[in-house]
């Protein structure tokens, strides 16, 4: 395949097939460094507090939430929303980039789609514990059963259901699949023993046989073609919680995909934030470069912009409405007791991603990294904005109230990063952080200096 | 159990795969498998595969999931527990897209993928024979069968195509 | 090497014929109409709009392109940058709309405004609507021929440099057509049913256009191959216009979707009412609508195979056209003209108007190189697989 040689080089250095399998094994040997054993216990220490956040939950109740009359979705959904957006931007870079055929995916493909399963993971937390009842947790799925009930598949809450489920099981088998044959190359680097056996299992016996290959790669196209759709319609239906209601400041018909940009947007800037890190980290700085970097920051442009044009489109929709409600909606983000979290938002969302228009910060790893942490605080911001400052002062002024978290939602949320990261060290220390075989079936075209073997 | 026979041989490069490959067939010599470490560009012209049902066992799947899932929650509103929501009929069409959506993609994937492993005989445990551990990193691997006692004549063939590391493996 | 295009006097004069026959058509519907101009004006609107609109998405397909540094876009692009420079004439006919605004536009009778258009008016009101007007025509206009300028260039001059000065053009150009897409979508269409809003309705006109787009750059490919040009095209190529095709109408749905399910569902009669309407006086219409622009290209194009075969892609491709010439029908009429009416008027109009634009295209499309050779992108955009 010819590639023009003015495009930048997507792998940095002189690599041949045998060097790129030994950079990226190499992390999963030896013994881990101080930093990785220092990570895992500060993230296992954070999931403890979680676990004992939301033994406290479970156990005493709902009620040692700072939730009340008529702010009944606080930082339980904030979050949730947050870590499910969070994870659009794996199957984004896995299914819609595959479909755009854009190969400078393949070297952060894999962690991202990690990082997707264990965002879900984490978001998938949030609608089980703040349920209350959690033992009776099951009534959300559609079974017969002998109160002769069925689910409401009229309510957005139970379509968040599937859609989580479906998203959960299809994200794990679309990475499982890819990582099949790189599970063989790690495999056959090991020497007879446990470990070899383990990997042989998870293997699932895969050879390279060419026919294996071309299946494979026709089932990842259209398992693309369905993660495509299925990514937007997840944060679509988490929207639709929202939107499908009568409150000012919820009930928009732009959500759809203004929370799928918007989760694309947060997800990217998560991918970004871990990928900075560990590139250095565990020595793949010739896998992930400047023109990574470039690539996913003009994602983070455009993805940022459109939440920021969404925002303009809500405001001047708001006035031109003529509706009071919508119209103080607007003007209580803004200036009413809540206005500091609004600013932050706007700060962080509309304004931030604009830096990258100069090609300086964009190719530049640690304005990227700064920005990226700004970005993720600030669409944590957004959706709290949205819950809480529709829901603290709607329709009628004597029920107005106000709302703030209690140590508990701190910490369950404190334990979800706590959760995630545990699952991420595990990740980088067992599995291939890059996808092997994909970057190698880019590399003769896209490597700086390619080392040809053979005739 | 009968006892099988194969015949490798490998390239350091796709290209002088492709070529090796296209020699051999010249010959009209059988390739039994080609073993590769990632999907060779113009490898399944070259050996003629057939074009992969996987997508067909898809569409049905997601088909099945589509009536699955809107004809199920038709029955759950209509016959088995009507709810009154706001006033709106109980074959609420609208409202039945997320979830319809959600399933046919589901079946479609579960399809796809197991219809892929099945198809393809992997799997956990799978007794699937690794013949050159290098495959999986670097080496471009064809495998003929040995029939009827030919192997220094296959393995000549080899040799002559160009392959290096030319080996008899008993199965 | 590459067949140049000629714009003939026989194209000349079937486009001309298109023109006069499209002419002669509406003046008949005009006459037949004179008691009930509100239909004259919101075919102008349509007809206007519609194309002004393809034109100028055609735009935002070579610019986003450009943004995302792609290649194979250079084996098309100059049919998209040829479909936007139709954009000044498309003009005039918004500049005409301004004429018959009182008959489209209940806002503009400024004399006896209920409570709320009169909140509004401060948006909605004649002076400031045809300044916004202008503004949009004249600024789109400037964009697209500086873009142009910059590409033609690159035919004899092969410095790099003039590439990096497309994308500053192509940034500036999709801040300000992000913009000005949604507000020019509310002023000239949502503003007709002047007490209903929609904050996605910006989004939801922009995708209809630009798959419209799509869609008549595939349908001018088509006409283009069969007088022998742009033989360079190649299977692959085909299937990633057909990749576009096939994805927006789903993503288009999408929208309709997300439009209708939130409104209806919510029940709030203010805007239930735009449906409501809808589905009361133009019902056949409005169910055909959505079920012709998702089902058709969903159905044809959803198999690899047809997406890189020109003759599917073509019937794909008229159909989501004119699909979405009644998807703008039902944006506009229904609080236009209150009752479906379709007769001498409308095919006229639109035959006049679409052989105008057609005129604009092959006209511009003869001024320049059918492909830019000298674009660094070019040749490997011959030597890509899409995977099997």
């Amino acid at each position: 395949m010819y590639v023009s040689p003015v495009r930048e080089p997507l792998i940095s250095g002189e690599k041949s097939y045998s060097k790129v399998t030994e950079d990226i094994y190499a992390p999963m040997t030896g013994k881990p460094g101080k930093l990785w054993f220092g990570g895992l216990t500060l993230a296992l220490i954070a999931l403890g507090f979680g676990l004992f956040s939301i033994f406290i939950t479970v156990w005493d109740g709902i009620g040692t939430w700072g939730l009340d009359r008529t702010i009944g979705w606080g930082w339980g959904i904030t979050n949730f929303v947050w870590w499910v957006g969070i994870g659009h931007a794996g199957t984004f870079i896995s299914a819609i980039l595959l479909l755009f055929r854009q190969k400078w995916r393949t070297s952060i493909n894999r962690s991202a789609e990690a990082m997707t399963i264990f965002a879900v993971m984490c978001a998938g937390l949030f609608p089980l514990i703040h349920m209350g009842r959690l033992p009776l947790g099951f009534f959300i799925f559609p079974y017969p059963n002998t109160r002769d009930v069925w689910v409401n598949f009229n309510s957005p809450l139970l379509w968040d259901v599937f859609a989580i489920s479906t998203y959960l099981t299809v994200s794990l088998l679309f990475w499982y699949m890819g990582l099949i044959p790189d599970i063989g190359t790690i495999r056959d680097r090991l020497v007879p023993g446990l470990k070899k056996k383990i990997y042989s299992f998870l293997s699932f016996g895969w050879t390279g046989s060419a026919r294996h290959w071309a299946r494979h790669e026709s089932m990842s196209l259209i398992l693309a073609g369905l993660a495509a759709p299925l990514v937007l319609s997840v944060h679509t239906i988490v929207s639709f919680d929202f939107a499908t209601s009568v409150i000012p400041g919820w009930h928009t018909t732009i959500f759809p995909p203004y929370f799928v940009s918007g989760a694309v947007f947060s997800g990217f800037a998560m991918v970004l934030t871990l990928m900075i890190i560990t590139r250095k980290a565990i020595n793949l700085e010739d896998y992930i470069t400047k023109a990574h970097l470039e690539s996913m920051n003009k994602i983070i442009i455009a993805t940022g912009s459109i939440v920021g044009i969404a925002y303009i489109t809500e405001l001047f929709i708001a006035w031109y409405s003529g509706v009071v409600y919508e119209q103080y909606a607007f003007v209580n983000r803004a200036f009413g007791p809540y206005w500091w979290a609004y600013w932050i938002m706007m700060t962080c969302n509309v304004i931030t991603p604009q830096l990258f228009w100069f090609k300086k910060i964009r190719r530049s790893f640690l304005a990227t990294f700064i920005i990226s942490i700004f970005v993720n605080i600030g669409m944590w911001f957004e959706r709290f904005v949205i819950i809480v400052t529709s829901l603290h002062r709607d329709f009628l002024p004597s029920s107005w109230s106000m709302y703030s978290p209690t140590w508990v939602e701190v910490g369950i949320y404190i334990g979800t990063f706590g959760l995630f990261f545990t699952l991420f060290f595990l990740f980088i220390r067992f599995f291939p952080v890059i996808a092997i075989a994909e970057v190698k079936s880019v590399l003769k075209t896209s490597t700086e200096k390619f080392i040809k073997k053979g005739k | 159990m009968q006892q099988k026979a194969f015949v490798s041989g490998y390239y350091l490069d796709d290209k002088d795969l492709v070529e090796g490959i296209k020699a051999l067939q010249e010959k009209n010599i059988e390739i039994a498998d080609v073993r590769t470490p990632f999907p060779v560009h113009g490898l399944d012209k070259v050996l003629k595969m057939r074009r992969s049902n996987l997508p067909k066992a898809g569409f049905f799947a997601g088909a099945m999931g589509t009536a699955i899932g809107f004809g199920f929650q038709a029955w759950v509103f209509t016959e088995a527990w009507p709810l009154n929501f706001g006033g709106k009929p109980f074959l609420s069409v609208p409202s039945f897209i997320p979830v319809t959506f959600e399933l046919t993609v589901l079946f479609a994937a579960f399809a796809l993928v197991f219809g892929f492993l099945i198809r393809s005989g992997l799997g956990p445990g799978a007794p699937n024979i690794i013949f050159d551990e290098e495959v999986t990193n670097d080496r471009f691997q064809i495998l003929l069968e040995v029939k009827s006692g030919n192997s220094d004549q296959l393995q000549l063939d080899l040799k002559s195509v160009g392959a290096e590391g030319v080996q008899h493996h008993d199965v | 090497m590459y067949k140049s295009f000629e714009f003939t006097k026989k194209i000349k004069s079937y486009l001309l014929a298109m023109i006069v026959i499209g002419a002669l058509l509406s003046v008949i519907g005009i006459v037949m109409n004179l008691d009930h101009t509100h239909r004259i004006w919101a075919n102008v609107l349509l007809n206007g709009f519609f194309f002004t609109a393809i034109a100028m998405s055609a735009a935002f397909f070579v610019i986003v392109h450009v943004l995302g540094e792609s290649g194979w876009h250079t084996t098309v692009q100059r049919i998209p940058e040829a479909m936007a420079l139709y954009v000044p004439i498309g003009g005039i006919f918004m500049l005409l709309v301004l004429i018959g605004m009182h008959d489209i536009y209940h806002w503009s009778h400024t004399e006896h405004l209920d409570e709320i258009l009169q909140g509004k008016s401060g948006y909605l009101n004649p002076v400031f609507f045809s300044i916004r007007t202008i503004a949009y025509i004249v600024i789109w206009s400037l964009l697209v021929m500086w873009f142009r300028k910059t590409s033609l260039k690159t035919d004899s001059d092969n410095d790099l440099k003039l590439y990096n000065r497309q994308r500053t053009i192509a940034g500036i150009f999709i801040v300000i057509f992000a913009v000005t897409s949604s507000t020019s979508a509310w002023d000239w269409i949502m503003s007709i049913d002047a007490h209903w809003f929609s904050t996605l309705f910006g989004w939801y006109m922009f995708v209809s256009t630009f798959v419209s787009a799509v869609a008549v750059i595939i349908i001018l490919l088509f006409v283009l191959r069969g007088m022998g040009y742009m033989e360079h095209i190649n299977d692959e190529h085909l299937h990633d216009l057909g990749k576009y095709l096939f994805g927006f109408s789903i993503f288009w749905a999408y929208l309709w979707v997300s439009q209708y399910l939130l409104i209806w569902y919510s029940n709030i009669p203010e805007e239930t009412i735009y449906f409501v309407q809808r589905i009361e006086d133009f019902g056949i219409l409005f169910y055909a609508n959505v079920i012709i622009n998702f089902l058709a290209p969903f159905l044809i194009l959803m198999a690899r195979g047809t997406k890189r075969k020109l003759n599917w892609l073509i019937v794909a491709s008229v159909i989501v056209f004119f699909g979405h010439w009644i998807d703008m029908y039902m944006a506009i009429m229904p609080g236009a003209i209150k009752h479906p009416e379709f007769g001498i008027l409308e095919i006229g109009m639109t035959v006049f108007v679409l052989g105008i634009f057609l005129y604009s295209f092959f006209m511009r499309f003869a001024q320049a190189p059918v492909v830019p050779e000298n674009h660094p992108y070019f040749k490997e955009s011959f030597d890509y697989d899409n995977i099997r």
